[in-house]
Order: structure tokens, then sequence, then C-alpha cells
């Protein structure tokens, strides 16, 4: 296992028409073909996962008035090191990164160093990264795929004996079968584990963080009247869109943002908001998103976002990646997620089963749907909520994704499958891998 | 709350079972004026939810498209406080790919392009007004429509067609009816509450999921479309909050699609995927396995209750569940029609629970269709019917009523009934109606029969159901009509 990391770069853009349609121009070449395009060929990245480009459009900002310039964002969820990742995009498509940042304020350079440099004076920190299964790469989620396929064709092709054969003899018919084959030989083994320098790092920071947690929680305590009485002024204090006719109607923008989706079974999401004004609600969020990060980073990092079952909390299994990046020097925070099925499985998923976790993030967003107490409320105002999100969230100008028409709970029970093929079982433990099927 | 049953068009309440003749017609605005003056005169024969239906009269409803609405003289301001869906219709090509209707899922003759009405053919007039009219008999629904489209041409309308239905009377005799596969349908229908008594042990809906108006599945009203005040001085409507007055109240969602039954083509496809090793015919097993692909016996016996056979003492059972009897799908496939258009107990959160329950009842329709065309054998037998020459067009005018179509109607369609990774399934869709491969070409022509040691899979599975046409219309309270039929230019 290898475990996934994320690179955002953001540059902003030539404040010209001209740039802007020469970039919509070179982005629009992209778009018609992600994995096999001549400027930046997605698919020829074997440890990519997902990327998108976003261009985050200027605006002004509501709370002071000040212009924020446009940017363009190139994000890219991949195996192994972001170091490492950087250096194969440049060797990889080094021509294409020139024309798409040659519409930026300041360009990068000529030869493959300078743009190297250039991408790394961009990047920008991912404040939260979630990942579904930390540690499955792209050729192991490709590779079980397959593994499933041969198996399921195999049942098919016999069908009749199959139904016949008891439960042992028709696992060892399959694994007879997978051994035959060349092709699968990587089957026969489990996955690597994650190495062991990293489990110890791993292991090191999860007990660094929550003692670290308990003990700035101990000290922040005397402070928590203070904090409530300030977070309830907030709440009652700022703008709600319930009380905004236009939020209460329908969904804003759809068409021009339903017209990149339904595709795939996979669908992406990006969004970009201010953050409610005030140094309170920007301390509070990046407070949150540190600690999210840390949360989601070292306790649900398999298969599932917010199920904690002695709290009864249930949460969602249909997300891959997952960032939030905080933009414009702190003004506006940039969500980003890949997930399954439509948009309204989405929202509906989110506020059946998370809206608590959504609030505590996004509940710092102006415009967001008032929260009680951070964790109450919020999303729960269903159709409030619904138009917000879809006024905010912008168009993804160009999206890849490495297995678009695999849902995570697919990819997740194609890991099982691998998984209990060649392992101990007992009978019931059999016939329960045999029902994967 | 008590509901405003006087205000509420009767086919929320009932599907008219004693009024087994019926006929839909399609109406489009020619003349506003005429037609307002028309729509006026029609209100007081409407059927509302308060009286009986009564067998000597026909009942009537109404509802209107978008377009329809604006060719009565809405305002847009007003236009635009309907949900996005029904300003956009069905038929925009985001949606229709949602669907599963466009070109690159659906069976090619299935696309709107393709539509005999509400489709985006050049030559169609568009769909404004939806006029049902129920009866006792033949005779007498024929009295009624001839009468009605006689009123028509003063009333400044014009008939773009009329859909007929014939019901298909279950042989148990006791009222119930058939679809044109030769299943008994019509038995599951949430049960409302303030409109429905309690009965089995289901839970019942809030009726804010199909009235527009009331507290919904999430406790809240779902938004209803408005007026500004200024635009109904005499107080037609009830007021609103914004300074406006509500128009929605007491009105619905009318989601209607003719759908078309390949119904030889569908026993054909069963009685080779069930043939014995040595090619013969195996009734028993084509009949089982049609019953798994739809998730009850023809007489109507769910399989969860009954897996092995069917049984008239549980044609019209409806108060079961799936998590605790069958959470593998071992009874019931997990991808039968009936247990991806009504999952019930089956999805997360924490299936078998009351939290599982509560996120299904925002995702309930109100089903009120008609099947049309006579069917291919009277007796519904298999043989006969693969005997039987299939030239003639039959299917169902699927009707649903629902207060919010993207929750109720399109989340139904397309994150289950299309969905080709429904609840842990892999390239599969629903097997009576789904799309056979997804959007990018991948197929989805499989149905997996659950089982031990192993599952079944049978694949290549043709459409058996192609879409001939549909729109989404407004059905509104009895007040939004006298306010549509006096608004003034
Ligand atoms: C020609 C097309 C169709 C046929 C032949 C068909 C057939 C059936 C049958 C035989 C039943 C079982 C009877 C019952 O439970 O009442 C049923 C139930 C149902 N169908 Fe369909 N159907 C069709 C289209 C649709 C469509 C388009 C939808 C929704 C988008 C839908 C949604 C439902 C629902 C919600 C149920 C009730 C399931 C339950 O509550 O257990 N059907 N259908």
């Amino acid at each position: 296992m290898i475990p996934q990391s994320s690179l955002t770069i953001v540059a902003p853009i030539q404040p010209s028409a001209e740039a802007l349609a020469g970039l919509g121009v070179a982005l629009g070449k992209l778009k018609l073909d992600p994995a096999g395009n001549h400027l930046v060929p997605f698919g020829d990245f074997e440890r990519l996962h997902y990327a998108r480009f976003v261009i985050l459009d200027a605006t002004t900002d509501p709370s002071n008035g000040q212009p924020v310039a446009a940017s363009l964002a190139l994000s890219c969820c991949f195996d192994g090191s972001a170091d490492g990742f950087l250096r194969e995009l440049v060797v990889g498509a080094a021509e294409g990164l020139r024309v798409i940042f040659s519409h930026s304020s300041e360009g990068p350079g000529q030869g493959d160093q300078a743009l190297l440099a250039w991408l790394r004076r961009h990047q920008i920190p991912t404040q939260t990264f979630y990942v579904n299964t930390l540690g499955r790469t792209v050729s192991q989620i490709h590779q079980e795929a397959q593994l499933r396929d041969r198996i399921e064709r195999f049942l098919d092709a016999a069908p009749r004996a199959a139904a016949g054969s008891a439960t042992s003899a028709l696992r060892q018919d399959i694994q007879e079968h997978v051994r035959s084959d060349e092709a699968l030989a990587w089957a026969r083994q489990p996955v690597a584990p994650f190495p062991l320098a990293w489990r110890l790092r791993d292991g090191l920071d999860r007990i660094g963080g929550i003692a670290l947690g308990l003990l700035l929680g101990l000290l922040a305590l005397p402070f928590l009247p203070i904090f409530l009485v300030l977070l309830r002024r907030s709440e009652i204090k700022a703008p709600h869109p319930r009380q905004d006719p236009n939020f209460r109607l329908s969904q804003f923008n759809r068409r021009h943002l339903a017209q990149d989706e339904d595709f795939t079974i996979q669908n992406q999401f990006s969004v970009l908001g201010f953050i409610k004004p005030g140094l309170f609600r920007y301390f509070t969020l990046r407070a949150i998103l540190a600690v999210a990060n840390f949360v989601v980073h070292h306790f649900f990092r398999s298969g599932d976002l917010g199920t904690v079952r002695l709290l009864n909390l249930y949460g969602v299994d249909t997300i891959h990646f997952a960032s939030w990046i905080v933009v414009d020097g702190g003004r506006r925070v940039f969500f980003m997620s890949n997930y399954d099925f439509n948009l309204e499985d989405y929202m509906n998923d989110f506020i059946n089963k998370v809206a608590w976790g959504l609030n505590l993030i996004f509940g710092h967003g102006s415009n967001y749907p008032r929260t009680d107490w951070m964790v109450l409320g919020g999303a729960r105002d269903e159709q409030v909520y619904k138009a917000v999100l879809r006024k905010y969230q912008v168009r993804t100008q160009v999206w890849y994704c490495a297995y678009p028409d695999l849902s995570a709970i697919t990819i997740n029970r194609n890991a099982a499958i691998r998984a209990g093929l060649f392992a101990d079982l007992d009978s019931a433990a059999e016939q329960a891998w045999l029902a994967l099927l | 709350m008590n509901l405003e049953l006087h205000d509420i068009q009767g086919i929320i309440a009932r599907g008219y079972g004693k009024h087994p003749a019926a006929a839909y017609l399609l109406l489009h605005v020619a003349e506003p004026v005429a037609a307002r003056r028309w729509l006026g005169a029609l209100i007081d024969r409407i059927q509302t939810c308060e009286q009986r239906p009564d067998p000597a009269v026909p009942c009537f409803n109404i509802a209107l498209t978008h377009p329809g609405l604006a060719a009565l003289g809405l305002d847009p301001e007003a236009l635009g406080t309907f949900p996005t869906e029904l300003q956009e219709g069905m038929t925009e090509p985001q949606r229709s790919r949602a669907l599963g209707d466009d070109g690159a899922a659906a069976d090619p003759k299935g696309t709107p392009r393709h539509w005999a009405w509400g489709g985006t053919g050049h030559q169609q007039r568009p769909v404004h007004c939806l006029l049902m009219l129920f009866a006792v008999s033949p005779a007498e629904l024929e009295l009624a429509v001839e009468a009605m489209t006689g009123s028509l041409a003063d009333g400044g309308l014009a008939l773009i067609s009329r859909l007929d239905t014939s019901l298909l009377a279950d042989q148990a005799k006791d009222g119930g009816v058939r679809e044109h596969f030769g299943f008994r349908d019509a038995i599951s229908q949430p049960g409302i509450q303030g409109l429905h008594p309690q009965s089995g042990n289901l839970p019942q809906v809030p009726a804010g999921e199909f009235i527009l108006g009331y507290t919904n599945a999430y406790g809240l009203i779902t938004e209803c479309p408005r007026v500004h005040r200024q635009r109904d001085p005499d107080g037609l409507l009830p007021p609103a909050e914004f300074g406006t007055h509500d128009l929605g109240r007491n009105g619905s969602y009318l989601v209607f699609r003719q759908l078309d039954q390949r119904v030889k083509a569908f026993w054909q496809f069963l009685d080779q995927a069930s043939r014995d090793p040595d090619g013969s015919a195996n009734p028993q097993r084509r009949l089982e396995l049609a019953a798994r692909l739809v998730g009850r016996w023809p007489g109507g016996a769910p399989l969860v209750e009954s897996p092995e056979q069917d049984d008239p003492a549980l044609a019209t059972e409806n108060s079961f569940s799936y998590q605790q009897s069958d959470p593998q799908g071992l009874r019931c496939p997990l991808g039968a029609h009936i247990r991806r258009s009504n999952p019930r107990d089956s999805l997360s959160p924490n299936p078998g629970s009351a939290a599982s329950l509560a996120v299904n009842a925002t995702h309930r329709l109100l089903r009120r269709g008609r099947t049309y065309g006579t069917p291919l054998s009277a007796s519904f037998d298999p043989e006969e019917i693969l005997r039987a020459a299939d030239g003639e067009q039959r299917g169902l005018h699927f009707i649903c009523i629902n207060a919010n179509i993207t929750r109720q109607f399109e989340f139904v369609q397309r994150s289950w009934i299309n969905n080709s990774q429904f609840n842990g399934l892999l390239d599969e869709t629903d097997p009576l109606l789904g799309p056979r491969r997804l959007p990018s070409g991948r197929p989805t022509d499989q149905f997996t029969i659950q089982g031990c040691p192993v599952r079944q899979r049978i694949s290549g599975l043709p459409s058996f159901v192609v879409v001939r046409g549909g729109a989404y219309f407004f059905l509104p309270g009895i007040a939004a009509l006298r306010y549509l039929a006096s608004l003034t230019p």
C-alpha cells in the first residue's frame, strides 16, 4: 500500500479578455479527451487518481468591496509524494503546462527546471484531505476490477455446475481458475502493507496528535464560554439565505453546471465561497480544518466518512477523494470532491447522514443556511441548502478520473474479493466471500 | 394539521377504481382568453378529495405544464418561482441524460426526438394541459370525452392527443389490476398522514411529500410557487412569505411518462434464459425468473414473503420490509423492480432501522397511472403470449404525484432504477425498465439473482420498455385554478 497525496497549483490569470479566451481554448482541448489529449495527457500518469482544472473567477469580496483576481487551479490526487509527482508531471507534460499557464500573470519561464520551480512557487497547501481508502493505488484498483471481472465471467460460463457445487469446492474452482491465469499472478499474494517506516511515523503522528489535541483542548477550556457567546452572536447576526427569496426558489446555474455531470458513475464537484467576515470565523474554520484533516486521516480512511457507531452516527461511503483549501489569502475556501452517482444523491446523503459535519466546516461560509451551535440546523434546511450549494458551485473545466465507472462501494468490494480469494476461511466466511460476487 | 380536502384535486387521494374507464386529453392553449373562460367553467366539476367520487358522473382532474401556465397568462415573475425541473421540462438534454432517455443510454426509439408527444421533434405542438377523465363505463367515458372535446374549440384549446386507457382486471376478480407483462400492479402505495388510515406496520409518509403547503419528511414546507400580492388583488390565493400569495398550496406535481411495453420480447427473453440444458422450455423456471425481475409473483405475492411460489393469500400484501428477512437478496433479488423502486429499509444509514426508513420516506411516489392497449393474452398466460402476434402498442401511462420532482420521481428513476451500481450491484439496471448501457457505453444489461452457494447472473437483457412521451405538470389546488382562470393580461 502506498499513501495518497494531493497537489494543488493556483496561479493568477492575466486580467485580460484575451488571456481568459486563450485559456478557454487550451482547456477546451483538454476537455475533449482528458486522458489522451496532447497537452496534458492525464491518462499517461500511472499513479494519478484524479485531476482537474478549475477557473476561480474574479469577484469582489462582499465584506470589504476589495477585488479578488481570477486564477487557475490545477489539482491532482495520486499515489505517493507530491514532489515526485510534480517532477513526473513536468517530464510528461511540460509543453502543455507551459501553454496553459502562459496565460498566468507571471508565466513559467523556459526550460523544465524553470517550470518546476514555477509550479512549486504556486503550489498551495491543502488544509484537509480525505481519501476513501488510504493506501489503495490506481493500479490496485484496476487490477482488482479485472480480477473480479474474470471471476464473474468464470461463474457465468458454468452456471449450473456452480449452482450445484458445494461452497468450498466452488471456491477451490475459482482459486484454480485464477491460479491458472498468468496475467493474474499478482492476485496470489495479498496487497503489500504500508512500508514499516511509514507505519511508525503514522503511529507516532497519531499519538502525538491526540496528545496535542488533549492539551490544547484543556488549555482552551476556560475560553469555551466566550467562544460560545461569540459563536452564537455570529450565528444570529449572519445574513440567512432562508430570508432571501432568491435562495428559496430553485437550483442556481443548474443547466450550466449539469452539462458536465452524469456521464459516468462518478461525478466531480468544485465549490468556492467566501468565509463569513471577521477573524473569529476565520480562525475557527482553520482550527476545524486542521482537526478534520487529522481525524479523517487517522480514523476515516477505510471506505467510510463519518460513521461512529458509538454515537449512532452513520457516514457516507460514496466519496473517493475530497480536499478543502483556503485560497485568496484566507478569504475564500475552495472545496473539491470526487463522488459517486448524481449530485442529488450526494446532497441527500449529506443532509440525511452527515449534516453535522457539513455544518461544522461549511457553516463558516457566507450564505450557508443558518446553523445552531455549529452542528445543528444548517444543511438540514434541505431546499435552501441545495440552492446554496448550486449557487457557489463552480464549473470544473477539465476533469480526469482514472476509473470513472467504478463506485467506491464497488472498488471496496473488489478489494474484499481479492483479499479473501486465497485467505484461509472457515465455512461461514467462505459463504460470505462468495456472496461478494 | 388538517388537510384542506376541498381544495385538493381528487387524484391525490384516489385512483378512481370505481371509474374503470379513463382517458387523458393532451391540450394546447391557442387562445388564452377563451381558455381561461373554459377553465373557469370547468372548475366546479373538478373532483376534489372532499367528496366521494359519484359513480353517476365522470370525474375530472386537470394539470398544466410550465409552458401551459405561461400560455394561460401567468406573469414571468410567478413563472420563475416554479421548481427548476418544471421550468426546464422533462426533455431538457441534461435531464434526459440523467433519466436515461438520452440516445447514449436509451433505446434509440425512446429518445425525446422520437416521442409521440411532449418530445423535442420539430412538428410537435407543446403540451400545455392534461385533462384526466374517469367514468364508470366506456360508454359514459365516450359521452364525457365527446362533450369535452366539443367544448375545446370555443375554449381556445386544441387537442394534441387523446390517450386511451384500458384497465386490465386481475383474474382474482377482487378489483385488482394487472400490467401488460402480466403482474398484479397498484398494490403498494405510500400511506399519507391525514389522508389514509394507518394500515400495516410500515410508517406513514407526511402529507407534504405529496401536497404542497404541508410539512414534508424533513419537517419543512416544500417551496411553493407564488405570485406577487399585487397580482392577486382579489385575494383568491392565501398569503405567503415575502409579500406574495401562495399559488402552490394544496397543489402538487404530476409526472407523466408513456411507457410502451414489449410484452412478447419480455417473455421470449425469459423463455430463452430459463431453458433446460437440453434446450427445452421450462415454464416453471421461466415464471420464477419473471417473478425475480419484478420482486412479486404475477398474482402479487411478494417474494420476500413467499420466495418459492405465488400465493393468492398474499396478493395485496404490502407491510413487509427487507433487512430482517432477506438482507442478501436470497428471497427477493436486490435488483428486482420493486426492491429498486422502493428499497424500504434496505439502504444506509443502518439498514433495518428507523433511520433507514426515514431516508426512504423522502423518495416515495404516489402512482396513479393506468395501462393502455389490449393485452397480448387475456389470461396473461406466458404460453399464449409467446404464441401471439405482437404488433399493437400497449403499455403503461405511468403517472406519479410528488411534491418535489427532483427528490422523488427523478431520484427514484435515476439513482435507483437507472443506477448500475445500486446497492452493491454491478453493471445492471432495473430489469423491467432500466437503460441497458451507461452513457459511456459500458453495458448494463445483466441481472443478478443472489443465491447459495453463489449468485446466478443472466445477461443480454434487451429493452422491454420504451418511452413514447412524457412531461412534468403542475397539479394546482382549486383556489389556484380559480386564480389562473381569472388572470387578466
Ligand atoms: C412499464 C413500466 C413498468 C412496469 C411494467 C411496472 C411494474 C410494476 C409492478 C408489477 C409493480 C408491483 C406492484 C406494486 O407493488 O404495486 C411495481 C411497483 C412499483 N413500481 Fe413499477 N412498473 C413500471 C414503471 C415504473 C416506473 C417508471 C417507476 C418509477 C419511476 C416505478 C415505480 C414503482 C414503485 C415505486 C413501485 C412500488 C414498489 C413498492 O412499494 O414496493 N415503476 N411496478
